[in-house]
């Protein structure tokens, strides 16, 4: 089905021309910037909320294709299209790209060039998300990664030019491995293109899918935070600036999981039979790990580092049990953590900015000084956990479920990783939130009433989707069911 | 006869230029800028006339010298380049005054020699094409003005330069012995038949040997870093730009005599790529100078090209093409902001750009954009690149060689990371001025950009062109 109007295109372009206007502005307009900013990414998304709620369920499959020959020579094609499993994700991409605009709306330094940078990084995650042919996934890939370089180098805090040269430096060994994965693959078939769903249909060779799973699996893993490769990724976290360490956690992390989906595990799901052990048992090291480190850590920001860590890992959990439960709540995992760490971060960044310390034993009764800041942080907390009734609860539910049946023994390590987790996050905002105050910070101000609403929103989507999971369950239902075919 | 001379169109209109710049250079004194505006003036003509004789082909002089879409390309691509160098000799910084047209001049001929080079397809007048461009380099690599590094240079390139040569020659000899001509035409039909003979292959491989020193790979390399950091800042530009193009031409005319048939040759190839890439890399890492990282730098460059061209393929010889392309272009953006920056004609430490995105925001783009593309990070032109002669490797099987591609291209990353970072990053320990750049070089600046991306997003004209290209070279020879 061929879209009449290109609303991907529309989604993915808004930032790259508000982008190319920022450029175009003087040095000092930091207002028009940031409009400009607010705009191209409100334009993103209420596309995108025009696609999610246009999008034919019932039909399934691809829709809004657009699919234009590129390089005729290696048959590479601009072929962009959303189906259950992408739509979630490029929502989530929209809401965290609004709100994160919006959170650095008081940003006085080299304004223009950090909108600039942080648009064309969104453009990059858009294009991974809803491109379809490996070479421009590739292209949008490092389009995403490498401006996290300068984003961190320039605006972040904690040694930040060491977590940004780390951060790159991994992301782009990763990307390393997948390039010759996509070109071994694209030659292994004999089609001569870089069209992915021509490709998943080319019935590659065992050999080729064992090889083709390996490559996909550690070089999209290292982006997924997949354990052992994850340590630039707490790194990175507290070094970042907020809307990046939000835009970075809360989307980018999922750039690598959807990329061992839409690539590894779609061109090669006999690989992944092969791979799956293996694939599950770093799922829940990397599960357990984090909860464990995360316990250790004294600095709010580390702490959700870690917790993403874990987090993903339980991402990873639910893509290696190839069920349909299973890669769906992996799925849905993906988006509920995004929005909640996103909600964290957005959260830890006021405390940051008003009492500049992210430090737990320094903070303490932050509920008391800044109730709004500490609301919005308690609640993404609680997501985090997986309390009932909001988002993360439902995806982690799944994961839980299938791969405890599919692995019972991982499963049941997953879930003690769960309960530690749960205790430190607790543990955190016990300490942050409650308890006697610092006096040092009694003055700090709250949240300003426009603040709020980036924040808002992203907590009215926590509760949405953990009060109304089928909204988006029957939606992901329509895009894995096909994939789980696969591993039959 | 007037249908002959067209076919010599740009190279007439280089030794018109090498005429004029000569006669310019007798007077002894000089008007200020008077042979600036000839040599930009007729560098643009040179570019004219390679375009309008774009698309001439046949042989002339006794079926030495032929002329097609191959060697046209490159004609056009080798004065464009040279129309790119000349447009920032202005002001010469880092060469004597006295010496200026004398300057303009070699680098005339240098580029008349290598479009001799590239049409060449006869072994004596290729030798004798390669030596007319080698000797005005010998002359361009010492003048410089100042210190006493230059003439170390000088001395080291010469040498090495000449030792290649001789050994080009006498790979030349083992050729001519195993099939009894100079002419390529004829070799071309012998040579796959003898080719699994050691004796060919070695000569063959000598042979290239000439044109592995122009392009720097292991193991003649060793003049790049020491005259990279001792001749002039625009010399240097030459020497990184021009220069290279030219040695791919030839690299990729003289694989493709083997018919794509050389195993022995293909691993021969393979281990100067590997170990190209990999030593330039990892030593460019620990330098300090920027000119110097860039010579290193050119170097794993190299072993990328040489990626492209040992898959004996057309898609191989097309994508080093292209990837030469890419590499001229983004190469000279990077020596363009050395050459600005250095005002005085200096050598520039990496420390030495520190502040400079406050200094002058532009050149600091651009040199971000250049060093992003030499790291083959998408959408530049230098991804594309990589992409293409990545994809033609592993066309060929060679899966560990692009996996090995692209370990280093990663490691590469960290120090066009580390320059960046000065750029960007680091404030200058003394407040250093704003850096004042001219309206014909902002243009410059942001044509580079323009190309630089649009070659990465819109690559299908270059690569038709050199595919178009290619063709005729295997099947026209």
């Amino acid at each position: 089905m061929t879209a009449a109007f290109p609303y991907l295109s529309l989604i993915m372009l808004a930032p790259a021309v508000g982008m190319v206007i920022i450029l175009f502005l003087p040095h000092d307009s930091k207002r028009a910037v940031r409009w400009v900013s607010l705009i191209s990414a409100a334009v993103s998304l209420l596309t995108t909320l025009y696609v999610w709620q246009a999008y034919d369920r019932a039909a399934g499959g691809l829709q809004f294709v657009e699919r234009t020959l590129w390089v005729k020579s290696l048959g590479i094609y601009y072929y962009l299209g959303v189906d259950g499993i992408n739509l979630p994700l490029v929502l989530l991409t929209s809401i965290v790209l609004f709100t994160g605009v919006w959170t650095m709306w008081d940003l006085q330094h080299r304004v223009k060039e950090f909108f600039a940078l942080m648009l064309l990084m969104v453009v990059g995650v858009y294009g991974v998300f809803m491109a379809l042919d490996l070479f421009f996934l590739f292209v949008f890939y490092d389009v995403s990664l490498f401006p996290m370089y300068p984003l961190i180098a320039i605006w972040g805090s904690t040694r930040k030019e060491y977590g940004a040269l780390k951060l790159t430096l991994y992301l782009l060994a990763g990307s390393a491995l997948v390039l010759p994965g996509i070109l071994y693959i694209y030659f292994k078939s004999g089609l001569f293109t870089f069209d992915l769903v021509m490709l998943s249909k080319a019935g590659l060779d065992p050999d080729v899918q064992y090889l083709g799973f390996f490559l996909f699996l550690f070089g999209f893993g290292v982006l997924a935070g997949l354990w052992p490769f994850h340590t630039w990724s707490p790194v990175g976290h507290v070094a970042a600036p907020t809307a990046v360490s939000m835009i970075h956690a809360g989307v980018l992390m999922k750039l690598g999981a959807y990329g061992v989906l839409r690539v590894g595990m779609y061109l090669c799901p006999q690989g992944l039979v092969e791979w799956s052990p293996l694939f599950a048992i770093l799922a829940t090291v990397g599960i357990v790990y984090g909860a464990f480190v995360g316990l250790a850590q004294t600095d709010l920001k580390y702490v959700i580092g870690y917790s993403s860590v874990s987090h993903m890992g339980l991402v990873s959990l639910g893509l290696a049990t190839m069920t349909l439960g299973g890669v769906s709540g992996a799925v849905f995992q993906m988006f509920a953590h995004g929005i909640m760490t996103a909600l964290l971060f957005s959260s830890v960044g006021h405390i940051y900015d008003s009492t500049h310390t992210k430090m737990i034993p320094e903070l303490g009764g932050m509920a008391k000084v800044e109730p709004r800041a500490s609301f919005f942080f308690i609640l993404a907390a609680l997501a985090g956990i997986g309390v009932p009734c909001l988002a993360s609860f439902w995806a982690e539910l799944l994961v839980f479920i299938n791969g405890f049946k599919v692995y019972p023994v991982l499963g049941a390590l997953a879930i003690s990783g769960l309960v530690v987790s749960a205790l430190f996050m607790l543990r955190v905002v016990q300490k942050t939130f409650y308890g006697p105050k610092n006096e040092k910070y009694a003055e700090c101000a709250d949240m300003r009433l426009a603040m709020i609403w980036p924040r808002a929103i992203l907590a009215g989507t926590i509760l949405l989707f953990g009060l109304l999971p089928r909204l988006m369950l029957d939606t992901i239902n329509v895009g894995v069911a096909p994939l789980v075919e696969l591993f039959k | 006869m007037a249908a002959k001379l067209y076919m010599f169109l740009p190279e007439t209109a280089y030794l018109l230029m090498a005429l004029v710049l000569f006669l310019l250079s007798l007077p002894k004194q000089q008007p200020k800028g008077r042979v600036y505006v000839w040599a930009l003036g007729l560098s643009i003509l040179g570019v004219a006339a390679a375009t309008a004789g774009l698309t001439s082909h046949g042989l002339i002089f006794f079926q030495a010298y032929r002329v097609d879409l191959y060697s046209q390309l490159f004609k056009l691509i080798l004065s464009v380049a040279m129309f790119l160098v000349v447009t920032i000799c202005w002001p010469l910084t880092g060469v004597e005054r006295r010496y200026k047209p004398e300057f303009f001049l070699f680098l005339t001929t240098c580029t008349l020699g290598m479009m001799f080079m590239v049409s060449a397809v006869e072994m004596m007048t290729l030798y004798l094409s390669l030596e007319l461009s080698s000797f005005s380099l010998y002359i361009l690599v010492p003048l410089r003005s100042g210190d006493n590094i230059d003439v170390e240079a000088g001395v080291k390139y010469l040498f090495i330069g000449i030792t290649a040569s001789c050994v080009m020659l006498f790979g030349i000899s083992y050729i001519y012995g195993a099939t009894h001509s100079t002419y390529l035409t004829d070799i071309i039909k012998k040579l796959p038949l003898w080719i699994h003979q050691p004796a060919a292959a070695i000569g063959l491989l000598l042979t290239l040997s000439g044109f592995f020193f122009k392009l720097a790979v292991f193991p003649f390399h060793f003049w790049a870093p020491d005259v990279y950091q001792g001749a002039a800042n625009q010399v240097t530009t030459y020497i990184a730009t021009v220069s290279k193009a030219a040695a791919v031409a030839l690299l990729i005319r003289l694989t493709s005599l083997t018919g794509g048939t050389s195993l022995y040759l293909s691993y021969v190839l393979i281990v100067l790529c590997v170990i190209s890439m990999s030593l330039g890399n990892l030593v460019a890492i620990v330098q300090k100078d920027l000119k110097r990282m860039l010579a290193y730098s050119t170097i794993a460059h190299a072993g990328y090209v040489l990626m492209g061209i040992l898959t004996m393929n057309e898609l191989g010889y097309s994508s080093a093409v292209f990837y030469t392309v890419a590499y001229m272009i983004m190469n000279f953006a990077a020596f363009m902001v050395v050459v600005r920056v250095a005002g005085q004609g200096q050598d520039l430490k990496i420390a030495d750009l520190a502040g400079l995105h406050r200094r002058s925001p532009l050149l600091a783009l651009t040199l971000m954009m250049a060093l992003f593309s030499l790291a083959g990070i998408p959408p530049t032109v230098g991804f594309t690149g990589k992409f293409l002669v990545f994809a033609a490797a592993m066309q060929q099987g060679h899966f560990w060689l692009v996996l090995v591609g692209m370990i280093n291209a990663t490691i590469s990353l960290y120090y066009y990371l580390m320059v960046i970072k000065a750029a960007y990053l680091t404030e200058p320990a003394e407040p250093a001025p704003a850096l004042v750049i001219g309206a014909p070089t902002r243009l410059l600046n942001y044509l580079l950009i323009v190309v630089m991306t649009y070659l990465g997003v819109f690559p299908q004209q270059v690569m038709t062109l050199a595919e178009n290209a290619v063709k005729q070279l295997i099947g026209g020879s």
